[in-house]
């Protein structure tokens, strides 16, 4: 996951580039349909899965979320295939294995539908044919989508696939939906203003803990986070797995990252206003983000339980933090002039003795993780930093983790219009800071007095996750937008020059 | 105008009258002539433009400095032209003027600078000729203490009107009661020292609340309702209609009994004046103030409409901060109506830009915003008219305006606004809004033919708000100007009944700078007719907060194939897909929809 925020990640796949994708993907197709041999009468979704190989080799690659696409694949073998609607259009449950060249095999789940005419507005998502089926991405299709809904209001199980609805939720049924394809692990149909489904296309063995940390917000009443309708679950070749989730859908909402960047705007628009005289002044949301994450971090710890940070906790995440800024340095020489100091800071953590409590948290949030309603905030993504194999995210964790990603989150917010900006600005740079300075002492504030356990008096410990989250981050730009790099590397030398 | 009408000197028959035994008789309906009527519509309120003028500020006919009935009149015309369906006169009784004439000492007679009951009646037979309407303000709560109802209540303890007012040994009954004009007034008691008692009064002390649990106070206030309905007036806005009662452990507001009363005060417009309507003036939450329109069930059995208070001060804040929510949240709180009523919304009116309905937090950003210097407060609110409280902004006025007119409720301009009229904020109290109307660069704005100093206030002369710049005439001259925009937008809105008659649907999206909503309608033409043609109408909004262009994407799915028609120019847009409809606008732009079931363009 993208540090701060990445908002080109939000784009939105264009029709014009789903056609180009559909053109290179008839090619293989056809070639492994005449490969396979096989005429018609195909009626299994395992025969149907396994002749579709060849195009899904192709295709697979091309897809946002699939994660191995610097790596050259090998093969891709469905490893469970379940029918869930069998007239058609018929929808098959798949899970392909794909094996690279080099290092582990990947698994993804598919909603593979299948008609044997394809309409025009479900071309751009053709994937192959299979005698005289054409096999298509399913969840675009509207009476595809509708059905899942239908199996999940239902109850169903088919095969090793269990769809449960929460006790009490509404399904909404009938709904009109769309996809947006936007995330790097996901993929969510929206159904009108009325629920969401995710689904986890990349699989690991356990549960998802985006399921298991908003069943248990709304279980404890949580006004902030979108109530949980339901879920996909099963066993996969002897393993627990999360395929999907289904929550409401928070409609008249809007990221907090938009809103508070819609501030930014307006300040750097005034000529000599400070950040507290401007209209646009976003440190009211700020204080109520605060309130609002400390209470999701309440019902967490009443929900699921907490301990404290005892001395060996501290050290491990001493180490934990010292050994990544070893490997940032690596990656990045131009963290080399801060690493003495760093070093320093995270050493310290070591010696720590303050009563930090540690229990579930989010573990990956930031103003793009956020929703504002008009009646709260809402929080969403529960699933901590993708990066992370999963038995890690599971881990108990200080929720000061979660408030270094914010104020890390502001610094974003302030920052990002400067990128590129050639005219090296003193003037704006002095306001965004400014901005940055008073947001992200409002949250504070509003956390701290809705939360047992104020920030600020755990200075240190609140500044290391900082510059741990920041040294991550320009790790991360280096990598993808090099251009962005400036933004973290500016704040740890800010960090670093105020603390010596 | 020019013409100067000479006016014969008031009746001294005319109003009330004390007779030596100390009884108050009024005058009858019978004495006058009455005005022509419109025909009976139960439903013309929700599809009304208001326009709130003040008789003082409007016209002079008589050159003594003063706006007056004929003078009014005689801008009819220019009314009529602009497109208004209902004018909105606060107060013209008789009043010693303490409180703009909501202090009314005679209920049956008309402010002497204003004309008289004659004039009165001319006025309403020539606005009913145009297709006009006119309600006006009736303050049921309480009266000026020079009306001879207090002055004998105070003189005779225990004669006939004792009981008119609330009266007590102390001064400490009723302590949750919150004292509304913080400014001025320190208790909700005073002191008389003629009957040695205390008066209970929740505005100014000189306003003495009148009693509603004695029977005849009430019996009084339908026998002036009754007056003035009789000779046509089309109803009535009940001034602070949330304090007629008084209640021990309670902050008075609200009471049972008050509703109860207003129950009956509609049963009396229902069985004897249909067509006519009352608006409740309830400075209170949306949730509070629909108690005002009374039992859904049967569409409504108390008040017709009522203001909409906290939607004002958040379109201002929503337009500051360049984020949708102040009004999202407003709306979302705001819940369903009878189906025989309707919101009265505003922008801006004679008193204050009211901010009791925002928390302390919200009204210092407010002020912060809007009102920074002092002398722009005014009690809990803003003493400054829309065009200086947008920095004369005009893509602002324009969105703003775009806002009153498609939001649910039946819009209510204040006069002045349609050309950008400033204020004066060197003027005491409430006075900044209410100079004189800028007809003309000539003398007095055209205003009156009086000397300047005779004028009740002067009228605006600074260089960028002053009537030399802004008056009806140039704007009249200029196609391009506010005035003729505000009335082709009103032209627009009277064109699709979803602006008065719609569902309201706001629409989100991913943009928290663009505020979007569906208004739709599906019924008959006319509610009221079923013989009229059955019609689906839905237009839909876009309003950019912010000053800089914005996209927005639309949920628009449910509209699939429908094509988007703009409503200024009537050019077809795109059809709506199943993709999120794409829209960009400039900054503080806005556009206006038909959702059009075909492509009509080629």
């Amino acid at each position: 996951m993208p540090p701060g925020y990445d908002p080109s990640r939000r784009r939105r796949t264009t029709p014009a580039a789903r056609g180009r994708d559909a053109r290179h993907e008839d090619g293989p197709g056809h070639t492994a349909r005449r490969a396979d041999g096989r005429g018609g009468g195909m009626t299994t979704p395992d025969v149907r899965a396994r002749g579709l190989a060849a195009p899904l080799a192709g295709w697979l690659p091309e897809q946002r979320w699939f994660a191995g696409k610097h790596r050259t694949v090998r093969t891709v073998t469905p490893v469970s295939c379940v029918a869930l609607v069998e007239t058609e259009p018929l929808l098959d449950h798949v899970v392909v294995e794909v094996a690279y060249a080099a290092g582990a095999p990947d698994r993804y789940q598919l909603l593979l539908g299948y008609r044997r005419q394809l309409p025009e507005k479900l071309q751009h998502v053709r994937i192959g044919a299979v005698d005289d089926l054409v096999a298509y991405a399913g969840l675009w299709d509207d009476v595809l989508a509708e059905e899942l809904l239908r199996l999940l209001d239902s109850g169903a199980v088919r095969g090793g696939l269990r769809f449960r609805p929460e006790a009490g939720a509404a399904i909404p049924r009938g709904e009109p939906s769309r996809v947006v394809d936007v995330e790097q692990s996901n993929t969510s149909v929206v159904y009108d203003e009325s629920a969401i489904l995710k689904l986890f296309r990349r699989l690991t063995p356990g549960r998802n803990p985006d399921v298991e940390l908003n069943r248990a917000l709304r279980r404890a009443g949580s006004e902030h986070v979108a109530e949980l309708l339901g879920e996909v679950e099963g066993e996969l070749l002897g393993d627990t797995v999360s395929y999907a989730m289904v929550s409401a859908y928070a409609a008249n909402s809007a990221e907090g990252w938009a809103m508070a960047t819609a501030s930014v705007r307006d300040l750097f628009a005034e000529g000599d206003l400070r950040a507290d005289e401007v209209g646009g002044d976003f440190a009211g949301e700020a204080e109520r983000l605060g309130e609002a994450i400390a209470a999701v971090h309440a019902d967490l710890a009443d929900t699921l339980g907490s301990t404290e940070l005892d001395r060996a906790g501290y050290a491990e995440l001493s180490t934990g933090m010292i050994g990544r800024l070893s490997d940032a340095v690596g990656v990045v020489p131009e963290l080399a002039p801060h690493a003495d100091a760093l070093r320093t800071e995270f050493a310290a953590v070591a010696g720590l003795t303050d009563a930090c409590p540690v229990q579930r948290i989010h573990g990956d949030l930031h103003l793009g993780q956020v929703l504002r309603t008009p009646t709260s905030w809402l929080v969403i993504d529960f699933e901590g930093e993708p990066v992370k194999p999963l038995a890690e995210r599971l881990l108990p964790d200080s929720p000061l983790r979660d408030v270094a990603g914010m104020l890390r989150s502001f610094d974003y917010a302030a920052e990002h219009l400067l990128v590129g900006d050639t005219a090296d600005d003193h003037q704006l740079e002095f306001r965004a800071q400014e901005w940055a300075a008073r947001n992200r002492k409002a949250f504070c504030t509003g956390y701290a007095g809705a939360a047992r356990v104020d920030p600020m008096r755990h200075a240190a410990l609140l500044r290391a996750y900082e510059l741990d989250k920041a040294v991550y981050e320009v790790v991360y730009e280096a990598t993808h937008r090099p251009a962005w790099r400036s933004i973290p590397l500016r704040s740890i030398a800010r960090m670093v020059a105020a603390g010596s | 105008m020019s013409e100067t009408v000479v006016r014969p000197v008031p009746d001294e028959h005319e109003g009330s009258h004390v007779t030596a035994d100390g009884q108050v008789t009024h005058p009858q309906p019978a004495d006058y002539r009455s005005a022509r009527s419109l025909p009976t519509d139960p439903h013309w309120f929700k599809r009304a433009v208001f326009y709130e003028v003040l008789v003082r500020a409007f016209n002079d006919s008589t050159a003594d400095g003063c706006g007056d009935l004929r003078g009014l009149t005689a801008k009819l015309d220019y009314l009529s032209w602009l497109g208004v369906d209902c004018l909105w006169l606060p107060p013209f009784y008789a009043s010693p003027l303490r409180d703009g004439g909501y202090d009314i000492s005679d209920f049956y007679q008309v402010l002497p600078e204003f004309g008289t009951v004659e004039d009165f009646v001319l006025l309403l037979d020539e606005a009913h000729k145009r297709g006009i309407r006119v309600i006006t303000d009736l303050v049921m709560n309480h009266t000026s203490e020079a009306h001879p109802w207090f002055q004998e209540s105070r003189r005779n303890p225990d004669g006939e009107y004792s009981d008119y007012y609330v009266w007590s040994d102390a001064d400490e009954r009723y302590p949750e009661a919150r004292i509304i004009f913080v400014d001025t007034e320190e208790s909700n008691w005073t002191y008389d020292p003629v009957r040695r008692q205390f008066y209970w009064h929740r505005f100014f002390s000189h306003q003495p609340d009148l009693n509603y649990d004695n029977p005849r106070v009430q019996e009084e206030m339908l026998s002036v309702l009754r007056f003035w309905l009789d000779l046509g007036i089309d109803g009535f806005r009940l001034d602070a209609v949330p304090y007629l009662f008084e209640r021990d452990d309670t902050n008075c507001e609200n009471l049972p009994e008050t509703h109860a009363f207003l129950r009956s005060v509609r049963k009396v417009v229902e069985d004897e004046y249909p067509g006519r309507v009352l608006l409740a003036e309830a400075n209170q939450w949306p949730t509070d103030v629909v108690e005002y329109f009374g039992d859904p069930d049967v569409g409504g059995d108390e008040c017709h409409m009522a203001f909409h208070f906290p939607l004002m001060p958040r379109i201002f804040m929503a337009v500051r901060r360049e984020s949708r929510f102040p009004i999202s949240e407003i709306m979302q709180q705001t819940p369903a109506i009878p189906s025989g009523c309707q919101w009265g919304i505003f922008l801006r009116n004679h008193d204050e830009l009211t901010l009791e309905m925002v928390t302390d937090d919200e009204r210092d950003y407010m002020y912060g915003e809007y009102a920074k210097d002092p002398r722009m407060r005014a009690n809990i609110g803003i003493r400054r008219r829309l065009a200086p409280l947008l920095d004369n902004d005009r893509n602002q006025l324009e969105l703003f305006t775009a806002m009153l007119l498609s939001l649910p409720g039946s819009p209510i301009l204040y006069y002045g606004d349609e050309i950008g009229m400033g204020d004066n904020i060197w003027l005491g109290d409430r006075d900044a809004v209410r100079t004189p109307m800028q007809w003309t660069p000539d003398r007095n704005a055209g205003f009156s033919q009086a000397n300047p100093g005779r004028l009740y206030l002067p009228p605006i002369m600074d260089a960028i708000y002053g009537y030399q710049t802004i008056n009806v005439e140039s704007q009249l001259n200029s196609s391009a100007s506010l005035l003729h925009w505000t009335r082709r937008m009103i032209e627009v809105r009277k064109r699709h009944p979803a602006f008065a008659l719609g569902d309201f649907h706001d629409l989100g999206g991913s943009n928290p700078s663009v505020l979007s909503y569906l208004r739709e309608y599906k019924g008959h033409a006319d509610p009221a007719d079923e013989d009229s043609p059955e019609i689906h109408d839905v237009v839909l909004c876009v309003n950019n907060l912010s000053r800089f262009p914005q996209p927005i994407e639309l949920n628009l799915r449910q509209w699939e194939g429908w094509v988007p028609v703009e409503l200024s120019g009537l050019v077809p847009f795109p059809p709506v897909g199943e993709l999120p409809y794409l829209l960009t606008l400039p900054g503080h732009g806005f556009f206006w929809f038909q959702i059009s079931a075909r492509d009509e363009g080629t």
